[in-house]
């Protein structure tokens, strides 16, 4: 069924340079699980965005990019990215992924749209305990 | 007159390139997108238009906008029954993403029934042009190109191609 | 890093991005293009995106922004190349770029600011 990603790949986020290497990161990764072009560009913006987020707002922008190739017998193959930090983390995460959220940070997290672009989305974030943003999504 | 877009270019593994191949072949033959003529593309719609279908759809079209710089897309939705908030979604997206690269599309084969749909869905067509039949879309197609379809050696003149109004 | 050049062609400013930016080099594009935009008081503004692979939310925002600059200047602005994966992408994070116009490719996009101008009647060189 083709080469599959089976163990974790891990990148370092330390500042703005590492937006970009983790959206090329993530577009490699899903090219070689085999998601056609435009699935690339969706995955490869998503993790634009999160990344985007660690620079912005946690501690010395510093934080984490976890990506693995899926392999499960009802959907086939996929990835999960998994982009953690130790920033202040979000008070109302509900409110962060409304669309409606428009002041400041919610304005700049990009959470709705990236959810928007992929299958699953958890957040897992309160204030003083960072945060870890898991999403997923599969090959059609 | 179907178009066939070029093999993929880019280098890559070859499963994942055999895959990119195969899924392009599905969305070519479930959405076959007809080049109409220099700088026209139609694409018409049959049946039901779920998620998975639009973004093919979207993709198929977008590539074949690209590969023969057509300028403008008539979307036939004819042979679509029934239109919901997503499927008028889906179009809305599909106008928006072939505008993005230059292109105009447009929505033909607007049923009175359909209209009335989409007017009480209360989604915002303003930036949608649209036309009753594939005919007429052809004609306004026509005009933004700047070309005019006139017919040969007419003893009357004024039967050139009929001005169907306004855009 | 990456200092993307703005090239006056005609009275026109071009500017091709031909790889992904930082968010440090878009700003800083920005900022040069309306300091460039004042000096010459050029009419028009093509950009061509053909060399980027992926466009956020930010670079999106960024990108009306740059429209939104230009027009107060009295500049259009039309954006060329982008890629079909990134143009379903913009869509589908709810970003249209609305106020930009856009078109197939470079000569055409330099065609339609002529086009543009010319329907306004403007001053200079186009």
């Amino acid at each position: 069924m083709g080469a599959h990603e089976t163990s974790d790949s891990m990148l370092p986020i330390a500042g703005e340079d590492d937006i970009i290497n983790a959206r090329q990161f993530a577009r490699e990764t899903a090219r070689r699980l085999g998601f056609g072009a435009v699935d690339q560009s969706r995955i490869a913006t998503a993790v634009s965005e999160l990344a985007r987020n660690v620079v912005r707002y946690a501690i010395d922008s510093h934080g984490i990019v976890v990506i693995r190739g899926l392999n499960d017998a009802e959907r086939g193959t996929g990835v999960e990215i998994v982009v953690s930090d130790e920033g202040p983390g979000i008070a109302n995460v509900e409110q962060a992924l409304g669309d409606g959220f428009s002041s400041g940070r919610g304005m700049g997290m990009g959470l709705p749209g990236t959810r928007r672009l992929m299958d699953e989305m958890q957040i897992d974030s309160a204030p003083g305990r960072g945060t870890t943003v898991i999403i997923r999504k599969w090959r059609r | 007159m179907i178009a066939q877009p070029r093999p993929d270019q880019e280098p890559a593994p070859q499963q994942a390139t055999i895959l990119e191949e195969q899924r392009r072949t599905i969305r070519e033959l479930q959405t076959p997108v007809i080049q109409v003529w220099q700088g026209i593309l139609a694409l018409p719609i049959i049946g039901s238009l779920d998620t998975a279908r639009a973004q093919d759809m979207n993709e198929a079209l977008l590539d074949m906008i690209v590969q023969t710089s057509s300028e403008i897309v008539i979307l036939d939705i004819t042979g679509v029954p029934l239109i919901d908030t997503a499927i008028a979604k889906h179009l809305l997206e599909t106008v928006a993403a072939a505008r993005l690269l230059g292109a105009e599309a447009l929505i033909v084969g607007m049923s009175t029934r359909t209209a009335l749909t989409l007017v009480h869905l209360g989604l915002d067509l303003s930036g949608v042009t649209t036309r009753t039949t594939l005919a007429k879309g052809l004609e306004l197609a026509f005009r933004r190109l700047g070309l005019e379809v006139v017919p040969r050696a007419r003893a009357n003149p004024d039967a050139a191609f009929a001005d169907a109004g306004d855009i | 890093m990456a200092r993307v050049p703005i090239i006056e062609i005609a009275g026109l400013l071009v500017v091709t991005v031909q790889e992904e930016l930082h968010d440090r080099d878009a700003l800083r594009l920005q900022e040069e293009l309306t300091d460039r935009l004042e000096r010459t008081g050029s009419r028009g503004v093509l950009l061509d995106l053909s060399g980027v692979e992926t466009v956020d939310s930010f670079l999106g925002r960024l990108l009306t922004e740059i429209a939104q600059g230009a027009r107060l200047m009295g500049a259009h602005t039309v954006v060329v190349g982008i890629q079909p994966s990134v143009a379903i992408t913009l869509v589908e994070l709810g970003l249209e770029l609305q106020g930009i116009s856009t078109a197939l490719n470079a000569a055409r996009g330099l065609s339609r600011l002529r086009h543009l101008l010319a329907a306004e009647g403007g001053r200079g060189r186009t």
